[in-house]
């Protein structure tokens, strides 16, 4: 197995930038990434969307946001819904457009799966795959939000 | 022309309904007669309304996107779909050109990439 190192999160932090831009044509402040310690853990708001990966990669990649960060972008996109189904579905949206795009880089053979999402409080997060995940934390309008990766190489 | 939206997600599938309401896109004539949250319900809706475009996702349960534009081509091989996918890879994209596709748009997009790729679709 070998490590994903910091240069590769870099594909992770330009394509969480690129979304914001994307979505709401506002730049997003995306933070340098650090690493979690059990006395620093990821941060994790009121939703969290999870994509999990198999193929040459195992491990996950996760994205938590509060509602009103969730809310704005709705808006931002038109969205005229707000349901609670809403909610975890952009969440999960987020998750699998970030875990995609790093196909880009990582290629055809990191298989992503489809978005499981859920709302706090989060009663089984996945048993960690790195003893220490990269945590990059966002902060667009004045609202913060998080995307762990949690992923190594297998192949 | 009727157009069919597939993708898992409510909120893309809601954006792409309104973003082909754009007037600039309005001498296509497109009616939305359909939209399917996974490969197997676009089987299903194709083959009621016969749809002329599609926008397909690929990252789907059930059936996923590769496999819905096979299916999809293979019954009518005039059918026109766009690929809507945040899968950035060069190879998936060719493999969903390679079983059918005829266009691909990477997510995440803005308004004026979805209407610019529904044009060059069309013509």
């Amino acid at each position: 197995m070998s490590k994903i190192n910091e240069t590769e999160i870099n594909v992770f932090i330009d394509a969480i930038a690129h979304y914001f831009n994307q979505i709401s044509n506002e730049i997003a402040i995306v933070k340098a990434a650090y690493l979690a310690s059990d006395a620093e853990p990821p941060p994790l708001y009121d939703y969290l969307g999870v994509i999990n990966l198999s193929g040459d990669f195992q491990g996950s990649i996760y994205f938590s946001a509060p509602r009103i960060l969730i809310r704005h972008l709705l808006i931002a996109m038109q969205e005229p819904n707000r349901t609670e189904q809403d909610f975890l579905d952009a969440v999960g949206e987020i998750a699998n457009t970030l875990a995609g795009n790093a196909r880009k880089y990582f290629g055809e053979f990191m298989n992503i799966s489809v978005p499981i999402t859920s709302a706090a409080p989060f009663a089984d997060i996945q048993q960690n795959t790195r003893t220490h995940p990269f945590v990059i934390m966002i902060k667009w309008r004045q609202y913060h939000a998080s995307l762990v990766i949690d992923m190594e190489r297998i192949h | 022309m009727k157009l069919m939206i597939v993708d898992d997600s409510g909120i893309i599938r809601n954006r792409i309904a309104r973003i082909v309401n754009h007037p600039d896109l309005s001498a296509l004539e497109i009616e939305i007669i359909g939209q399917a949250k996974n490969g197997k319900e676009a089987v299903d809706l194709f083959v009621k309304h016969h749809p002329d475009i599609v926008t397909m996702d690929l990252t789907m349960p059930e059936m996923d996107g590769v496999e819905c534009t096979k299916v999809l081509a293979y019954m009518n091989t005039k059918v026109r779909i766009l690929v809507v996918s945040a899968l950035s890879d060069k190879a998936t994209a060719l493999k969903a050109l390679k079983n059918g596709a005829s266009g691909f748009l990477y997510k995440p997009f803005n308004d004026e990439q979805l209407i610019s790729a529904i044009e060059s679709l069309v013509n």
